[in-house]
């Protein structure tokens, strides 16, 4: 009997923002990420609501007899990501980070850019001149790491 | 209390503080100017104690906070420190201008006004650092945050918004004159939902309003954050305001009136 299986994989934040800073330009902007169904009883975040964006969101592509499918983006940029689980009777036949061409849903790899990317930097934030960062509220722990907190020491004796 | 160090070749020195409420961190940078030291700390002491003011008054998870007992229906807002009255009456006009996209009174478990409380209080600490004398100051509340004057001769404030999901790193900067808030669903899992499903909303990544001030600035951004480019569109709309949103699929847009610096 096939089942689908889900899978969300821990990412090494510090390894992956490594490899995302090689391909931090350049990238087209009209990118795509899997929104697709939530993992049953996991995903923090559930599919968007209904007629809510635009944008189609990128399903599962079912073909002859091995199914893919893809899991939510769990939580953006704190080591939660989403990747596609391919399997095929009970095997699991591949496994990637979700790919953004639609017409191409298998073997892209993180190297290829399969994460949507902005024009984005990563910056020193002193080097860049900035006062302060604006972003989601922070819990007091998650400060310790942020940019802001970077800010404030520099500037405290 | 940190004191400032200088940052840099024609750059003032900057007081730079960190203040721990409301279950964040508020950095508060002034730009002394002409203010001697004791002046100085006691306007510091002042804006903190406003901050954690509002921290015991709006607190939510506090049972017997007055926004607690005004949620459960307990007091009405005669009996209420008139904190509490003034942020209700920026609800109504935060929930009107923003078309419905902002809404307290669909929040899960009733009237939760946690959506523009920060904004507000780091609007009141500013008022406090402004009166001081102050050559300049900005208040960050967790990544919502006001400023008046100038960092140095010359220059704005210029201000990183964190990209959603690359950790340390920046979608821009851009030049802020009064106030910027960012809301998205991040940093502290999904605690957005659209008033109209009642569904944890996907619209946006994330979502920057700069304006006048961060009440409703702060307000809008999480309307933006729910409603995405609809949303958007009616922040276009509102006199003073702007907005930037970044989609779950990572492109991005911006209504007129935001200055990106990169």
């Amino acid at each position: 009997m096939k089942r689908a299986s889900w899978y969300l994989v821990a990412g090494v934040v510090a390894g992956f923002a490594g490899v995302l800073a090689l391909h931090s330009r350049g990238a087209p902007a009209a990118r795509s990420a899997a929104a697709g169904s939530s993992q049953p009883g996991q995903s923090a975040r559930p599919s968007t609501g209904p007629s809510a964006s635009s944008r189609p969101s990128q399903r599962a592509v079912a073909g002859g007899a091995a199914r893919s499918a893809a899991g939510a983006l769990e939580q953006y940029g704190y080591g939660e990501l989403a990747v596609r689980v391919t399997v095929s009777g009970n095997r699991i036949t591949d496994v990637t980070v979700p790919a953004l061409k639609t017409n191409d849903p298998t073997s892209q790899q993180i190297a290829d850019q399969a994460i949507p990317e902005l024009k984005s930097q990563v910056l020193a934030a002193d080097s860049a001149g900035i006062d302060g960062v604006s972003g989601a509220t922070f819990t007091s722990r998650a400060y310790e790491q942020s940019v802001q907190a970077a800010l404030d020491k520099l500037r405290a004796s | 209390m940190g004191t400032g160090s200088d940052p840099g070749p024609g750059r003032p020195a900057l007081l730079t503080h960190a203040e721990t409420a409301m279950g964040t961190v508020f950095s508060l940078s002034l730009v002394p100017g002409d203010l001697p030291g004791p002046e100085l700390r006691s306007a510091l002491g002042a804006a903190c104690a406003v901050l954690h003011r509002a921290d015991t008054v709006f607190s939510t998870w506090d049972r017997r906070s007055p926004v607690s007992r005004f949620r459960r229906g307990e007091t009405g807002l005669g009996g209420l420190p008139r904190e509490v009255g003034q942020v209700v009456a920026e609800c109504h006009a935060a929930r009107r201008v923003s078309g419905g996209w902002f809404d307290p009174w669909a929040m899960p478990g009733g009237f939760d006004p946690t959506g523009l409380v920060k904004g507000w209080a780091v609007d009141q600490a500013l008022e406090v650092l402004r009166r001081s004398g102050l050559a300049g100051a900005m208040v960050n509340g967790g990544g919502d945050l006001a400023a008046f004057g100038s960092p140095a001769p010359g220059r704005r404030w210029r201000v990183g918004i964190r990209h959603p999901w690359r950790a340390g790193a920046l979608a821009g900067i851009i030049e802020v004159g009064a106030a910027v808030a960012t809301s998205g669903c991040y940093e502290r899992g999904p605690h957005l939902t659209d008033p109209a499903t009642g569904l944890a909303s996907g619209r946006a990544a994330s979502a920057t309003v700069t304006g006048p001030r961060l009440a409703l600035a702060d307000a809008l951004a999480t309307a933006v954050a729910v409603g995405g480019d609809e949303a958007l569109a009616v922040v276009g709309g509102i006199e003073g305001y702007a907005a930037y949103l970044i989609r779950p699929d990572g492109s991005e847009t911006s209504t007129g009136g935001i200055t990106f610096v990169s």
